[in-house]
Formats: C-alpha cells, structure tokens, sequence
C-alpha cells in the first residue's frame, strides 16, 4: 500500500511538470515551477530521500521564483522603455 | 500503510492535484491562491508522513516549509502587483482551510508524539502555519 | 542543414537514446527490495564514524572531495553572474520607487526574519544529526534576509545587507572548506579526512569534521544567495542603461 504514495507523487509531479512546460507567461510560469517544486519534495520524501527534499524546498520555494520574477521584471522595463 | 500515511495520500491526491489545476489556469491572483494553498497542504502532509514513518526528524521538512511557504507566496504578491487583481478566487477558502487543517494535524501528532521537546516543535509549526496563513490571505486579498 | 535534415538527426538521436535506455532498464534491480549493498556499506562507515544522519557522513566524510566540487561549482556560478550583471559604464543607477506595505505584513516580516535565520542555523547545525546541512540551511538563512526586500521595502534590505561583507563571507567559507580538507592532508592520512574527534553518537557534537565543514558550507551558501539575489535586485530595480537600444541591436 506505500506504493500508492509513491505513484501519487509520481503522478503529481509529472502533471506539474508537464503544465509548466505548456505555460506561454513566464511570471505564470513561475507560479506552476513551485508547485513543481512542492510536488518533487512530496516525492522525495516519499522515497526517503529527505535531504534531497529539505534542498528542493529551501530553493524552490522562494529563492528561484524571486530570481524568475525579478529577472522578468528588468526584461519588461526595458521592454516599457523601448 | 497506516492511517497517518493513509491522510498523506488522500491531501495529496485530494489536495495538492487540485490546487495545481487552480494554479494552471485563469489570472494570476487565482494562480498565487492555488500555490499558496498548496504549500498550506505540503506542510501538513510532511507532518503526516514523518508521523507515519515514525521519522521525527522528517518534521524538520514541515518546519522549513512554515516559513518558507509564506515567503514565497509573498514573493509573488509582491512581484506581481497589479496582476494580481483584488480579491482572486477562493481567496475565502484560505483561512479557514489554516485554521482546521493545522490544529486537526498537530493536535493528534502532539498527542501521539506525548509532552516534550517534539511536541513544542509541533506547536511552534502550527503557530508559524496558522500566522502565514492570516499574512498570506491578507496579502492576496489587497491585491 | 535543412530543417527536414535537422528533423532527422534529431529523430536519430532520440530513437537511439530510447533504445540504450530501455536496454540499460532491464538490467536494473528491481524496486524496493531489501539488497542494497551501497547502501549497507555507507550506513556502516557512518555508524563507525558516530555520523546519525548517513547522508550528511557521504556528503562530508566519505565522499566529502565531491562536495568541495559542488561547492566550488557554486562559487563560480555566483561568480560569473557577478561579473555578467555588473553595472556597466553606460548604464545608472536610479533610486527605485517607494513602494506602500501594508503594516501587518511589515510586522510579520520583521517577526520572522530572526525566526526563519534561526531555523536556517539549527539546519546547519543539526546537518550531523537529521535531514539538511550546510546547503540547506544556508539557502533558508539567505532567504530570511529577504524578507525585508518582500515584506518590508528595499532599502531596509540595503542598510541591513553589507554586500561587501557577504562578498567576503563567500570567499572565506569556500577557503575555509579547502584548509579544513589541507588539516586532513598534515593531520592524517588523506586530504579531507576526517581527524576531529568523533565525539558522542546522535549529539551536536559528533561526526569529527563533518559539522565544522557543515559550517563552512552554510556561510559559502547564505553569502553565495544573497550576493546573487543582491545583484538580480539591483538588476531590476536600479539599474537603467543608456544604450541598451544600441548594445542589444
């Protein structure tokens, strides 16, 4: 029955992957890459691999998106300025 | 399988799916209410598996994700500004989704876990979900 | 190439990566099981080496040269973005708008930033003992600073934030993981080899050198994040080019 667990985070963490590829808005992007990151800790985990987990999280959850969002950012003020 | 893990699976399937299809679609602000919630049940489904591993030390993951969640949901609040919108979507659910899910995670944990220095840590975690929780819905009300 | 060649190699190139890995797949052991040999052998060096967490005992003391390489691998990522989003001579500086937080967020913000640095250091320092590290713990460290920048307001996080001093704290945590291996070197048999005392099994201070480059890790890691996190905000937030037009055409 563990399995199930598994296959769950599995699933989950394909169909957030997948979704984020399909997202045409990066600042949306973002948005669906953390709860990649959410589904891939879950994963971890699950798979007792907590360490793994516990980096995916401290990067995924805040770090990478205020890097996306402030990199996306500088692209449209320049864009406004052109 | 025990019941613990058994309560993983059912928010993982049940909730984290759900909330990636919110976040997947629609405007922003609905999208910033979906990840929000879903780092609500991230949190609580790592209490729930360390319980069911009997791992004490997996809570850890649980803590980091209390402080964490929150700040990552106000980095898109605050980095989307306008794009957000007043009041998105299942703004309402937030709050009261904090306030029944923290307690009714850690109170069994406590109990089972008995008086001690896991227990504390288990309080501190909800304190620090339910305290996001109210900052976060706050902070995507305004828009 | 035409795009129909193109199309081709690519097509090549996949069917033959498919076909190696399904091959390479029927050789693997089976899901779950109960023969792990790797696993086995490392959890028995950890347990000689009064390391409770075995990640953190492969990460810094059995494997611990392959962990100066990611280190270092960080190092110079921080590096070259340091040198590529530098403010060039055409571009300047402008003050960035005020911008209005509500005052409980403010309040939260403040609240938790000593929390969440708290939380960071006890990863770091429990990198022995359970799930984290220096890595770990140095990214949530990072991101407590950044608080002031999402709660608060941007120059709160300047005052708080001597870049300089981060620039520094980078340096001297990746040297300082160089010499802890160089103690080895004079000290024992083998460069990052684990001379420390062991210490008592399953508290802070156990595991020989494995906390103290544990530690070495969380200020190469928290200067490294928040230097490249300074230089994103600049990026979006002050700087302007003159001639941006003309450089990007």
């Amino acid at each position: 029955m563990d399995d199930a667990l598994v296959v769950a985070a599995l699933l989950l963490v394909a169909a957030a992957a997948t979704v984020a590829v399909f997202q045409r808005d990066p600042a949306r992007q973002a948005i669906v890459l953390s709860l990649l990151g959410l589904a891939l800790a879950v994963l971890f985990t699950v798979l007792q691999a907590p360490d793994v987990g516990l980096a995916q999280l401290a990067v995924g959850s805040a770090v990478t998106p205020l890097m996306i969002l402030l990199a996306v950012r500088k692209v449209r003020r320049k864009g406004h300025r052109k | 399988m025990n019941w613990w893990l058994a309560a993983a699976c059912a928010l993982v399937a049940g909730g984290l799916g759900p909330c990636l299809w919110g976040a997947a679609r629609g405007p922003a602000g609905g999208r910033v209410v979906a990840q929000n919630m879903a780092t609500l049940l991230l949190c609580l489904v790592l209490l729930l598996l360390s319980q069911g591993y009997g791992r004490p030390s997996y809570v850890d993951l649980a803590l980091v994700v209390a402080v964490l969640g929150p700040a990552g949901t106000l980095v898109f609040t605050r980095l989307l500004g306008d794009e957000m919108g007043e009041r998105p979507p299942g703004t309402r659910l937030l709050t009261p989704a904090v306030l029944v899910g923290a307690p009714a995670t850690v109170v069994p944990m406590c109990i089972a876990a008995g008086p001690g220095r896991a227990a504390a840590k288990l309080v501190l975690i909800g304190v620090l979900l339910i305290a996001g929780g109210a900052v976060t819905s706050r902070a995507v009300r305004r828009g | 190439m035409t795009r129909r060649a193109r199309l081709w190699v690519l097509a090549a190139g996949l069917l033959a990566t498919a076909a190696v890995y399904a091959a390479a797949c029927t050789e693997l052991p089976g899901f779950g099981g109960s023969w792990h040999p790797y696993g086995d052998r490392a959890v028995h060096a950890a347990l000689r080496q009064r390391t409770a967490n075995t990640i953190s005992s492969v990460n810094f003391d059995q494997r611990a040269f392959d962990t100066l390489g990611e280190e270092t691998v960080l190092f110079a990522s921080v590096l070259g973005t340091v040198v590529l989003l530098r403010r060039t001579r055409d571009e300047k500086r402008v003050a960035p708008e005020p911008v209005r937080v509500p005052a409980a967020l403010r309040r939260y913000g403040l609240l938790m930033l000593p929390v969440t640095l708290l939380i960071g250091l006890y990863v770091i320092a429990h990198g022995q003992l359970s799930p984290g590290g220096g890595f770990q713990g140095g990214v949530v460290a990072a991101t407590s600073l950044h608080l002031l920048y999402i709660a608060v307001d941007y120059p709160a996080l300047e005052r708080l934030r001597p870049l300089g001093l981060y620039e520094l704290a980078d340096g001297a945590g990746e040297a300082a993981y160089v010499l802890l291996g160089a103690a080895g070197l004079l000290a024992g048999p083998a460069y990052l080899a684990n001379v420390l005392p062991l210490g008592t099994f399953n508290t802070l201070s156990s595991g020989g050198t494995v906390p103290l480059l544990n530690a070495a890790v969380g200020i190469e890691v928290t200067s490294a994040v928040v230097v490249l996190l300074a230089h994103f905000l600049a990026q979006a937030l002050e700087i302007e080019g003159d001639a941006e037009e003309g450089r990007t055409a």
